[in-house]
């Protein structure tokens, strides 16, 4: 569960990254300069980014451009912090890697909060013994009588 | 979520010893809206009598019964079944009224509808957020008397404070009924204390209330009727304030599987449901 929610954070946060570098290359396209550090979305390190402007087809001179190592931007979600880093080589993606995914202790945290199928005997366990309340579907005043919540309740008086 | 609990004294009178290092509890119940609500406190010298208890319970009280006299539809002179009756309409309504209206249409467009504050036959039915709003306002009222230490249970929805051992911060252990055999407890669930959550929710086809989800529960599976597999027969939410566990529990009754990946997703709960089969669906919190 922590791995596959870690692997469609990171996916998601690629897309984003993606999308940044996309219209990077589109900007190479233009004859801009401006390509690589605009693919690097915020902190990247552009090591493959050599002047070499364009002078062959546009776009493979942009996706020559864009190899490299790129952060993606910091996004908060709720449950904590993430950022990604995608290695690029010859235009295409060949590495995700996961630069942050905290929470606001630093530590790391599970992204998914998703209800998965658990035995009965792997749920919290609890006595009515141990107890101080009994939460269930909503008791009518007839039932409450024989409702392990009167039992409770009638042991405290 | 590990704690060494301690027996009720008189659950387990055989184990009386140990009732010393036992905080005790003192509880009070009253009858409102068709259930039993009980306010139980931590037994000793905050109590200093019967007073604090007595008075906290007769407060809360108050707040049910008011509420209850306004929105109830099994109340003929209340205030819903007069706009049910059509004799007045929205627009006429008391701000209480309106203000408790908008809630339950904004919980409506949060939950995609599974929430609905509309009975089947169209009639307005806010009894859905009445119970979970009295439990939130009877919680104001224990605060502004300086109760600290509280657990409080209406018909199975539960919102504590602080501790039943005060000044330890060990957290109130609440236990989550069976639905296959209610004498029995499927489960528990730390409240308070040093945790995030405070409220415990739960709600199901097992009892009363049905109404409430039945049109969203009809409409999620194309107007079947009866129990599937895949349904859930009952619904337990751990969060931050009773009305957010109380409306989402209905929701994900209604909504099932949909609406239980919704709920975790965009809001900080914790849930634990039972399947028609009998199966469980939870969590990270629920695990042992």
């Amino acid at each position: 569960m922590r791995i596959r929610a870690a692997v469609s954070a990171a996916l998601a946060s690629a897309g984003i990254l993606l999308v940044g570098w996309q219209s990077g290359a589109h900007v190479a396209d233009t004859g801009s300069t401006a390509a690589a550090a605009s693919a690097a979305a915020s902190s990247g390190t552009s090591s493959g980014a050599s002047s070499g402007s364009g002078a062959g087809g546009g776009t493979a001179g942009a996706a020559a451009q864009a190899a490299g190592t790129y952060a993606g931007s910091v996004v908060r979600t709720r449950f904590g912090t993430v950022q990604v880093q995608i290695t690029v080589k010859a235009g295409a993606i060949t590495d995700v890697t996961a630069l942050q995914l905290t929470d606001d202790d630093r530590k790391s945290v599970q992204i998914s909060n998703r209800a998965a199928p658990l035995l009965r005997a792997a749920v919290i366990k609890a006595q009515s013994a141990q107890v101080q309340t009994i939460s269930g579907a909503t008791v009518t005043s007839d039932a409450y009588l024989s409702s392990l919540q009167a039992a409770l309740d009638a042991a405290n008086l | 979520m590990q704690r060494t609990s301690k027996p009720s004294p008189a659950a387990s009178p055989a184990q009386s010893s140990l009732a010393q290092s036992i905080p005790a509890l003192k509880s009070r119940t009253f009858q409102c809206m068709g259930t039993v609500i009980s306010l139980a406190l931590p037994a000793g010298a905050a109590l200093d009598g019967e007073g604090v208890l007595e008075g906290a319970t007769a407060a809360i009280e108050r707040v049910f019964a008011g509420l209850d006299a306004t929105f109830s539809l099994y109340r003929p002179d209340s205030e819903a079944s007069r706009l049910a009756r059509g004799e007045v309409t929205l627009r006429d309504a008391s701000a209480a009224f309106r203000a408790r209206f908008a809630d339950a249409t904004g919980w409506r467009l949060l939950t995609d509808g599974f929430f609905t504050p509309e009975r089947p036959d169209g009639v307005l039915d806010l009894s859905g957020i009445i119970k979970g709003y009295a439990i939130d306002q009877a919680a104001v009222a224990l605060e502004s008397s300086s109760i600290e230490d509280w657990c409080l249970n209406a018909g199975g929805d539960v919102l504590v404070s602080g501790s039943p051992a005060p000044g330890t911060g060990s957290p109130w252990l609440a236990g989550i009924v069976d639905p296959q055999d209610r004498r029995s407890l499927l489960s528990g669930f730390s409240l308070g204390g040093t945790g995030r959550f405070t409220a415990l929710a739960t709600s199901g086809t097992a009892e009363r209330g049905n109404h409430i989800w039945r049109a969203g529960a009809d409409r999620a599976r194309g107007g079947r009727a009866g129990l599937g597999p895949l349904d859930f027969r009952q619904v337990s939410v751990a969060a931050a304030d009773i009305l957010t566990a109380d409306v989402l529990a209905t929701a994900v009754v209604a909504g099932g599987r949909r609406m239980l990946d919704w709920a975790t997703d965009s809001w900080d709960v914790e849930v634990l449901a039972v399947l028609g089969s009998g199966e469980l669906l939870a969590t990270p919190g629920f695990r042992a």
